[in-house]
């Protein structure tokens, strides 16, 4: 190769990555993400606008050239005679094999060194169980064994989550904390990220799980050290309507209506069934809001309380006209104790 | 002109379209139009899922028809359109390109044709027993517990998959043994090298999908436990099987369509292709590499850390060969003699999108990045692109180009335009959105939004009707153009690949003397190509 093609590529390998430094430092790209609330977001940011600065620089070559070509090169009118013959040219092809190489070798070190550092597992990380379900999420804190629907995170205290399915294949993400991990049933998939900003943000299902898949979505509240620890001494409670505290976690309020609606909660009944008195919107299932009613006549000769309560323990027994069957889960029956199934019966039959 | 005149005054029996033919033109026909049948019934389906991501909230299909639907719009678009209607295009074209006289084994190619419509009224079927519901992907355990629909699904993948593997074998054997006289390696037209690479890359993969789809359909209808996850199953194994094939399977979407668009822009430019030797070794690397690569698309999957390392140094490296062609096409038109037909405006919208794919599949590589866009509707804009802004966008020219090739008829280039002006900006209206929605947090396959992505999918639904609405004018082209537009000589291009030196539409031997290979396909500005009116080349069946 002769000297001079090798300063050619020097140089515009040097002047693309120059660029896409310059884009990764001092350009404004955030409205194409989401708020950067971990601190893996403001490294995985960077790296994705180091990228985009060389994309575009790229981009603008190649279509330029197109248009170049397109507005400079048309077949002059009553010229029907062939262009000028060439085949290649080696100096160039050379040039644009390099480039490219030179350009994903870059891409590919600076990506990997990124990985190794927001993978990096810290000491002494606060441990969060996360078990998803068709189409719910719980989380688990071992050390205090609080268990909630909501996620509670310190700011600034790194996180290891622990993702476990209880069926399908799920996908755990937050598109704030820039990372999403599947949940694969018959393994527990680990996650590592230290949240940076407080603030509330969406948790969303990405992997396609099932007809509830859209709405299998919950929150992330990242919040002071002080009030996580208050949330947790007072047992994981969850402010689900305005001012009225309920807890999500295994103690039940001695409210029935309250108690009804922590269970019916807890279990992610309302990613299918619009129930007006929880406030959800589901709807794969058929709407509850009226179930107190629409019990006692479903079936003849059984009542409103059998009715509900084989509804949900015993889900295929009966299939409501127009409704799928198979798709409401089946162990309801097994995952909940007999004081929930009452609670939650009667809160139902209340509607 | 006998052969012309013979040609001409032929009353076409269009019933050997219904029948076991062995002829590879028929053949051919068969696959392009029933191929697009599918395509407007995969169309169909985009159009009802646009429809009801226009707004959020879940208005027109539930949960559980939204995903029936989205399932069988990728399973037929990619099944039953993509790959089958390349195939189309290398049985009507390799032996007319590589002056043979028919495929190696006729019957083995109607067979694999007459594989596709059942394999496609099971698809269809299984709508009407509770359809398959999990995606393309059919990812286990979901697509295991889904109802009997997805087990009709499994039996037509590996019905298509028995069908592709059949057209591969065809399509090696005539290469490597039925060229014309004179013609080596290093004188096949690019399509053909394409085909050639595509083959041997459907050699490879499909057997592997099959083999899994099988697994899982004993699952489900013969209690095996493959992948039961309590009698130890491993979901990740599933996905390593599906994208060894389905990665590949890009590959085998696109190397065709990039043949394609390299027979077209020599002819159009007037100008021999820039860097024949790079673009026919490019399609092979790439045939080579994109077996390697497949576990970039399990980055947050459960697969083993480490192990994604290797798998984004592949993933990243095609971006080279890949460039190598993107250039080499700019190579080809730069200083040529332009001419704006239908095929040429296809053939430069498939750069211009393609690229667009690319780029963003380096983001897709990358780790990090990757743990943040995937399964975001940021790759649902980047597979379009790639798919259709690059295969469908290479379909058209190559429908375009080699229409009077086909039915001895031009088509009206006016309306061509107007297609293809509805195409480029139906689907960068659609599809250029779909990027920031992932970006900003909107994952795919979701029947319902958070208001705040209501905008972006309000463009893309606009631009999905406009891309809904382009098929009618190329539709009505085809039909009319078909039925009675003007006779096309057996040259109107003035192109040198030896298809072009037959009549239009070629006799059923395909050439009256069997051709020597005397002009290297691109030799454009070195020998003097004349059209039938005036030249040698078209009369040679004097
Ligand atoms: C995955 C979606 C899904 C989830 C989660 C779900 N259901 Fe259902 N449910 C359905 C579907 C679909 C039906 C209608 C088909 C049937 O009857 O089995 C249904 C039916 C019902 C019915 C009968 C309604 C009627 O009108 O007769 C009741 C009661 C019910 N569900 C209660 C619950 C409760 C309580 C929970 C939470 C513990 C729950 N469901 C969770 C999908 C779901
Ligand atoms: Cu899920
Ligand atoms: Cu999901």
């Amino acid at each position: 190769m002769k000297e001079r093609n090798l300063f050619a590529i020097i140089v515009l390998s040097l002047v693309l990555i120059a660029v896409g430094y310059l884009v990764a430092t001092s350009v404004d790209l955030s409205w194409l993400m989401p708020a950067q609330a971990s601190e893996r977001a403001v490294l995985v940011d960077r790296l994705f606008r180091f990228m985009m600065g060389i994309a575009t620089v790229v981009f603008l070559i190649v279509e330029g050239a197109l248009i170049y070509a397109v507005l400079r090169f048309r077949q002059k009118p009553g010229d029907e005679s062939d262009a000028r013959p060439v085949h290649g040219n080696n100096t160039l092809e050379i040039v644009w094999t390099l480039i490219p190489a030179v350009i994903v070798a870059v891409i590919g070190v600076y990506s990997y060194r990124v990985l190794t550092e927001v993978e990096r597992v810290p000491d002494d990380p606060l441990v969060v169980r996360v078990i998803s379900q068709q189409f719910s999420w719980r989380f688990e804190y071992p050390e205090s064994g609080v268990s909630a629907n909501v996620l509670h995170l310190p700011v600034d205290r790194p996180v290891q989550f622990q993702i476990e399915s209880r069926d399908v294949i799920h996908s755990f993400w937050v598109p704030e904390f820039r990372v999403k991990r599947d949940a694969t049933p018959g393994q527990i998939d680990e996650l590592v990220l230290t949240p940076s900003q407080i603030g509330r943000y969406p948790i969303r299902c990405a992997e396609l799980c099932g007809p509830g898949h859209a709405a299998m979505v919950s929150e992330v509240i990242v919040e002071s050290e002080e009030d996580f620890q208050a949330w947790i001494e007072a047992g994981g409670v969850e402010v689900l309507d305005a001012g009225k505290g309920v807890p999500a976690g295994d103690k039940l309020p001695d409210d029935p209506l309250a108690a009804g609606r922590v269970v019916f909660t807890k279990y992610g009944c309302g990613a299918c069934h619009t129930l007006d008195e929880a406030k959800t919107g589901g709807i794969v299932g058929p709407s509850l809001s009226d179930i107190g009613r629409v019990a006692a006549e479903r079936l003849q000769g059984v009542n409103a309380v059998d009715y509900v309560r084989s509804s949900i323990v015993e889900t295929d027994a009966f299939v409501v006209d127009g409704y799928p069957s198979g798709v409401m889960p089946n162990d309801f029956g097994e995952r909940m104790t007999p004081e929930e199934l009452d609670v939650l019966v009667e809160y139902l039959l209340s509607q | 002109m006998s052969v012309n005149t013979a040609a001409m005054t032929e009353k076409v029996d269009w019933r050997k379209y219904f029948t076991w033919n062995t002829d590879h033109k028929v053949i051919g026909i068969q696959y392009l139009v029933t191929t697009f049948f599918f395509f407007i019934v995969g169309g169909a389906l985009a159009m009802l899922v646009r429809t009801e991501l226009g707004q959020p909230g879940t208005d027109l299909l539930d949960g559980v028809e939204y995903n029936r639907f989205l399932t069988n719009h990728g399973s037929v678009m990619i099944f039953l359109w993509i790959i089958p209607v390349l195939a189309g295009f290398g049985n009507y074209l390799i032996p007319l390109m590589i002056g043979a006289r028919d495929m190696a084994f006729p019957n083995l190619n109607a067979l694999s044709f007459w594989l596709i419509p059942p394999a496609g009224v099971l698809m269809i079927a299984s709508f009407f027993v509770g359809s398959a519901e999990s995606g393309w992907t059919a990812y286990v355990p979901l697509s295991v517990t889904a109802p009997l629909g997805q087990t009709l699904w499994a039996v037509s993948v590996i019905i298509l998959g028995v069908s592709s593997l059949l057209g591969a074998i065809n399509f090696v054997t005539t290469t490597l043994t039925m060229r014309a006289e004179g013609m080596g390696f290093w004188d096949l037209p690019l399509f053909v090298w394409g085909m050639l690479a595509t083959a041997l890359m459907i050699l490879v993969a499909t057997p592997m999908l099959t083999a899994g789809l099988i697994l899982i359909a004993l699952d489900r209808v013969a209690g095996t436990l493959f992948f039961d996850v309590a009698a130890g199953g491993d979901p990740v194994f599933w996905q390593n099987i599906f994208w060894f094939y389905s990665h590949p399977a890009v590959y085998i979407m696109i190397l065709p369509g990039m043949g394609i668009i390299s027979e077209i822009f020599p002819v159009f430019s007037r100008k021999p292709i820039f860097g024949y030797k790079a673009i026919a070794i490019s399609s092979m690397a790439i045939s080579v590499l994109g077996l390697t690569v497949w576990a970039h698309h399990m980055f947050t999957s459960g697969m083993n850390p480490a192990l994604r390392i290797p798998y984004m140094i592949t993933s990243m490296i095609i971006a080279v060969p890949t460039g190598i062609k993107i250039f080499s096409w700019l190579g080809t038109i730069w200083d040529g003699k332009l001419r704006f037909t239908t095929p040429m405006l296809f053939a430069l919208g498939f750069i211009s999108m393609f690229l667009i794919g690319g780029i963003t599949g380096i983001f897709l590589a990358s780790i990090p990045v990757d743990l943040h866009v995937h399964d975001t509707y940021f790759v649902v804009a980047h597979l379009h692109f790639v798919l259709f802004g690059g295969s469908v966008s290479a379909v058209y020219a190559g429908l375009y180009y080699w229409f009077p090739k086909i039915t001895g008829r031009k088509y009206d280039e006016r309306l061509g335009k107007v297609h293809f002006w509805m195409n480029f900006i139906g689907t960068n209206l659609s599809y250029l959105p779909m990027f920031l929605a992932g970006l900003l947090g909107m994952p795919r396959r979701v029947v319902d939004y958070a208001p705040e992505f209501t905008g972006v999918n309000q463009l893309a639904t606009v631009g999905a009707y406009l891309l809904g609405l382009s098929t009618l004018p190329f539709l009505y082209n085809a039909i009319v153009s078909w039925a009675r537009g003007p006779r096309a000589e057996s040259n109107p291009w003035r192109a040198l690949t030896l298809e072009w030196t037959t009549s239009s539409p070629p006799p059923e031997h395909n050439f009256d003397e069997r051709p020597v290979m005397k002009i290297w396909p691109y030799s454009y500005g070195e020998v003097e190509v004349e059209s039938e009116a005036t030249g040698p080349v078209a009369s040679a069946g004097d």
